[in-house]
């Protein structure tokens, strides 16, 4: 039984983790290259699980089949969120680049808290319900159960970090975006549109939020407007801990803390799991303080 | 304003406008049963009507075409800029403070309501000001010390009848030692690394006070706190915990200031600027730093031990990160570093939403984007401090 | 620089004199006033604009049945709490400012307490909807009134159902760590363990939590009889629905008033089918309740939730109070109320001396996609 109770956990585990880490790639590659603690990036979340289940019940009113449903909505509200993004970097941040990081990280909060009540006045305040017909069931193995939904968000979240590493290591896009990341100045004077890129990589953060807010909706089977404060801490958390600006350590950081919540739950107490949490996150960050892989940030002086 | 600026801004308002609009319909024209652009473009009509006025507003200001009303007001208010600047400080002080004194008899119940926690949260900006102002140490748990305090004198009057005034010293004195505590770990980290961490602790406080029921009563929070008293006049009405809150703000902002233009003010401002040319020059940068998170959280303890007894009754929703943020921002807004530029930033974030209270489920929509409106417009903050310069790690 | 200076500390200035002065603009002519105070935002905001609806929709009969003599008009003031202690006083104090008379709320145990003493020190009648901690009423407040059970009586309730009609002998509890929802467990692990039945582990989750499945994992290792969910709202009560279906529990769930809701049965679908909860009784076929249906779904569009039928019936307790009295004076007013025995729409109405107005608690089962009455826990009837 113990073993079962282990393995069980452990599947719920990588599960939180997985959403965690994308949610925690975008973070960690806007502070990459702006060193901006996005406060908003929670909310592009939500607004791709709105946006999700939008999609999904008017395409299934349509009469369309429910995997086509879910696909295009799946590549309909990445589209948006990073359509969104890139708005919210236009209005809210590119203007304040040159001013403190205090003021960017306010006017990313006070964005956070105008989206989050633009999605609750638009879409109402109850819980919004996912038609989860579509990817209920699973198999039992003994005392452990895995549900379907679980193995595809393993398997979503792998293909999108698959799919993120091609592109940022072996594209000139992601090329540029290292580039820039590593030093704006000089990649600036070999002829990269900072500009340009910056929106990109915003738009590919939200994107992969997005991707984790359907997902969520789909397993959990609701949203609701405030759903995106308190995984974007957990999840800036995470990209802190794997080394922030690090792509990979971004990954790692949402699998552990998605892990010690799961465990502390489940071995521990439910009540305390945010604090193992937290806590792991200050052990290391004492140890280790530039996180588990390094940072990797635009620091250099000129 | 030439015919090609003007253009450009026209253009980009127009292009911003169709961005809302493609952002704003899917949120509200899909449905199940259909496409719908009826609600859509009513939202949408609002909006575009707002910007263009604003543009036009905009444009004719630049054109020059109000200066009829301009120039009249610019020089009266130049008139006042100027008595300002003649009348020495303390009069303008004695005249803010009598003010201050007559309000409550002036005003009725729910101003009172809003002034005392203006004076509540100015303690906090005022000591979080030291921490992120004056140190530059960017701190997201700074309401984990005011929830301290405020449990600090709810557990001492329950367990040990303590009275207030006992417990006022207390409770500052318990939330420096949090202060310290959550403060050591973090002297290695820079930064953001430090921002994390700090809102870790922040929310490990609000986890303990939440969860730990045998020492603080869980959710259900302490109730029956007592009110002052003072030689037999219990402080029941509300007016005469103003007074208290008062004679609290007074003296922090008194600590405030001394400390701001003392060697430690100047110790504290040097580490912000550059922290390895400070302690090359003989600063002490780890004992300052503990002494800016701990006389930060002094100040927070006091305004929490008075928050208990005003409310009577503490629990832990009160001390939220929600909250850590918006002490930040009334700090940021007002100016960091600059005492009267905080005082402005808790007026603007605390009187301001009360006053758009008749708004009800726009006012926290209004407040966000009020809040990212002003940083944009004025990211130095609304009356920064005349001596600030640029953090050496933002330096380009 | 300076000019935006005096120009916001002018305005500031303004703002908080104009708040002030508020009082001085109302005529003589007399209004009626009666506030509001719930979770207009935040995560309870179901159940908040349900208390809200249920008071506009209360003013809306009365004033169809030709109003309040004395008065030509009786106005509603909702006020946002957020089930936030701080924010309730604030919004109780905006209250007073408004001159109301009466309030209706607010909806969490820990948002009544505090704004109960500062409505108190003006003698503004409070009743309240939702608040069902038992010491809303134990603090020898004059005018605080309670429509909604309590939770002293609703655990010995749930645990009676559990062991006379579903013969439970085991049972797993789980609660959010909430002021109400902690102490109705708790009651419900201390009933349970004195009726005999085994409380495998009371274990807690925290609110706002959205992934459960370390403590059901818990659960399902633990093979209890029936799972009590005890949390805050109805929509993490569907998330735990559906989280405890999908891995394969097949323990009786049983939850409480918070949990139960249509929404509930909305977003949980198949998973919420068996489930039980309790509730005040609600007789949906009393005309009563069926006219109050019908004028709720016109106006808003919606069923009528869970606790807008109690708030109607404390909205409307207190109108005819003042009705009867003749005037708003709360002291006559106070006496009015003790004196009512009516039939609302939430159930038979009688106040008794501490404010109190009785539980008739029932279990509710979901069938066919809505919730049915099942039990009722004082005949100990099915229906």
């Amino acid at each position: 039984m113990d073993l079962e109770f282990f393995i069980q956990q452990l599947i719920n585990g990588i599960t939180l983790g997985g959403v965690y880490a994308l949610i925690a790639l975008g973070y960690t590659m806007v502070y990459g290259i702006i060193q901006l603690i996005n406060f908003a990036h929670g909310e592009f979340f939500a607004a791709g699980g709105y946006m999700g289940v939008i999609l999904i019940s008017y395409l299934a009113a349509q009469g369309l089949h429910p995997y086509a449903c879910l696909a295009i909505a799946l590549v309909l509200a990445m589209g948006y969120c990073a359509l969104l993004a890139m708005a919210v970097e236009q209005l809210a941040y590119k203007p304040l680049r040159q001013a403190s990081r205090l003021a960017a990280l306010l006017s990313a909060l006070g964005m956070s808290i105008f989206l989050q009540n633009g999605l609750m006045l638009t879409q109402g305040v109850y819980d919004k319900a996912y038609p989860t017909e579509i990817t209920s069931g699973g198999f039992e193995w003994g005392l452990v159960s895995v549900s379907y939904m679980q193995i595809f968000i393993v398997a979503l979240t792998a293909s999108l970090l698959v799919g993120l590493n091609v592109l940022v290591f072996k594209t000139r896009i992601g090329r540029a975006m290292r580039a820039t990341s590593q030093d704006k100045i000089m990649s600036a004077l070999v002829g990269i549109n900072s500009n340009r890129i910056i929106a990109i990589t915003f738009a590919i953060g939200a994107g992969l939020a997005a991707a984790a807010g359907i997902m969520v909706g789909l397993y959990y089977g609701s949203v609701s407007y405030s759903m995106g404060f308190v995984p974007g801490i957990k999840a800036f958390a995470a990209a802190v801990l794997g080394g922030i600006g690090n792509i990979t350590g971004a990954l790692i950081g949402g699998l552990i803390i998605g892990m010690v919540e799961i465990f502390a739950a489940g071995y521990i107490s439910g009540e305390y799991k945010d604090v193992f949490a937290f806590i792991i996150l200050i052990g290391v960050l004492y140890f280790r303080p530039t996180g588990i892989m390094g940072e990797n940030v635009d620091d250099t002086r000129v | 304003m030439t015919i090609h600026e003007s253009k450009k801004l026209w253009i980009g308002c127009g292009v911003g406008l169709i961005w809302f609009l493609i952002l704003l319909w899917p949120l509200l024209g899909i449905t199940p049963e259909g496409l719908e652009f009826g609600k859509t473009f009513k939202v949408f009509g609002y909006v575009a009507v707002a910007a263009v006025f604003i543009m036009f507003f905009y444009q004719v200001k630049e054109a020059g075409h109000l200066d009829m009303v301009g120039t009249p007001l610019k020089s009266a208010t130049g008139v006042v800029g100027q008595v300002y600047e003649k009348t020495p400080r303390w009069i303008l002080l004695a005249i803010v403070l009598a003010l201050a004194i007559i309000f409550p008899l002036v005003t009725g119940r729910y101003a009172h309501d809003v002034s005392i926690s203006v004076l509540i949260y100015i303690c906090l900006g005022l000591g979080l000001n030291i921490v992120v102002g004056l140190a530059g140490l960017l701190d997201l748990g700074y309401i984990a010390f005011y929830g301290v305090g405020a449990y600090t004198y709810a557990l001492m009057s329950l367990h040990f009848g303590l009275s207030f005034w006992i417990c006022l010293p207390i409770s500052a004195l318990t939330a420096a030692i949090a202060g310290c505590i959550i403060g050591y770990p973090t002297l290695r980290m820079r930064g953001d690394y430090l921002a994390i961490v700090t809102l870790g602790f922040g929310e490990i406080v609000r986890l303990i006070l939440n969860n730990w029921m045998a020492l603080t009563n869980g959710p259900n929070g302490i109730l029956s706190i007592p009110r002052p008293e003072l030689f037999g006049f219990n402080f029941k009405p509300l007016w005469s915990m103003y007074y208290v809150i008062l004679a609290i703000a007074v003296f922090t902002i008194l600590s405030v200031y001394r400390l701001n233009y003392s060697r430690i003010g100047r110790a504290w401002e040097a580490i912000r600027e550059d922290e390895t040319a400070a302690e090359l020059m003989g600063v002490n940068t780890f004992l300052l730093k503990l002494l800016a998170y701990a006389m930060g959280a002094t100040f927070a303890g006091f305004a929490g031990a008075f928050f208990a007894a005003r409310m009577k009754f503490v629990g832990p929703e009160s001390f939220s990160f929600l909250e850590s943020a918006m002490v930040l921002a009334m700090v940021v807004l007002g100016g960091m570093g600059s005492i009267p530029g905080v005082i402005l930033g808790v007026l603007v974030l605390v009187a301001l939403p009360e006053m758009f209270r008749g708004l009800e489920l726009y006012r926290m929509l209004v407040f966000g984007g009020v809040m990212t409106l002003m940083m944009l417009i004025r990211p130095a903050g609304i009356w920064p401090a005349k001596r600030v310069g640029r953090r050496s790690e933002e330096a380009e | 620089m300076k000019r935006l200076l005096v120009l916001v500390v002018a305005l500031a200035a303004l703002g908080l004199l104009l708040a002030g002065c508020g009082g001085e603009e109302k005529k003589a002519e007399q209004v009626l006033k009666i506030g509001t105070m719930s979770p207009l935002t935040g995560p309870y905001a179901a159940d908040g604009n349900d208390i809200r609806q249920g008071t506009e929709i209360a003013v809306e009969v009365i004033k169809g049945e030709g109003g309040i003599p004395g008065y030509s008009d009786i106005l509603v003031f909702p006020q946002d709490t957020a089930c936030d202690p701080k924010q309730a006083v604030a919004a109780a104090n905006k209250l007073i400012n408004e001159e109301v008379t009466a309030v209706v709320g607010a909806y969490c145990s820990s948002s009544t307490i505090p704004s109960s003493d500062t409505l108190s020190e003006e003698n503004i009648v409070m009743l309240t909807p939702a608040s069902t901690n038992p010491k809303v009423t134990e603090r020898g407040l004059p005018y605080m009134f309670r429509t909604c059970g309590r939770d002293d009586h609703q655990a010995p309730a749930a645990v009676k159902f559990m062991k006379e009609v579903e013969n439970v002998k085991s049972v797993f509890i789980v609660d959010d760590k909430t002021t109400y929802s902690q102490g109705l467990a708790e009651g419900v692990a201390v009933a349970a363990k004195a009726a005999g039945i085994a409380v495998l582990e009371h274990d807690h989750v925290n609110q706002g939590d959205k992934d459960f499945s370390a403590v059901l994992t818990k659960v399902k290792a633990a093979n209890p009889d029936l799972f009590y969910i005890s949390l805050q709202n109805s929509a993490t009560g569907a998330l735990m629905v559906i989280q405890a279906k999908r891995m394969g529990i097949d323990a009786i769930l049983m939850g409480q008033d918070a949990v139960y809701h249509p929404k509930l049965v909305e977003i949980a679908k198949g998973a919420s089918d068996g489930m039980y909860c309790t509730f005040g009784a609600i007789d949906k076929d009393a005309p009563k309740y069926k006219e109050f249906q019908t004028k709720y779904k016109a106006k808003t569009g919606n069923e009528p939730g869970a606790y807008s039928a109690y708030s109607f019936d404390s909205a409307m307790a207190y109108l005819m109070a003042v009705k009867a009295a003749g005037t708003t004076d709360p002291a006559k007013v106070r006496e009015e109320l003790l004196k009512l025995d009516f039939t609302g729409a939430s159930k038979q109405l009688k106040y008794v001396e501490n404010g109190d107005s009785g539980s008739n608690y029932t279990v509710y089962r979901v069938s066919d996609g809505k919730f049915t009455p099942y039990w009722n826990s004082l005949t100990g009837e099915k229906y």
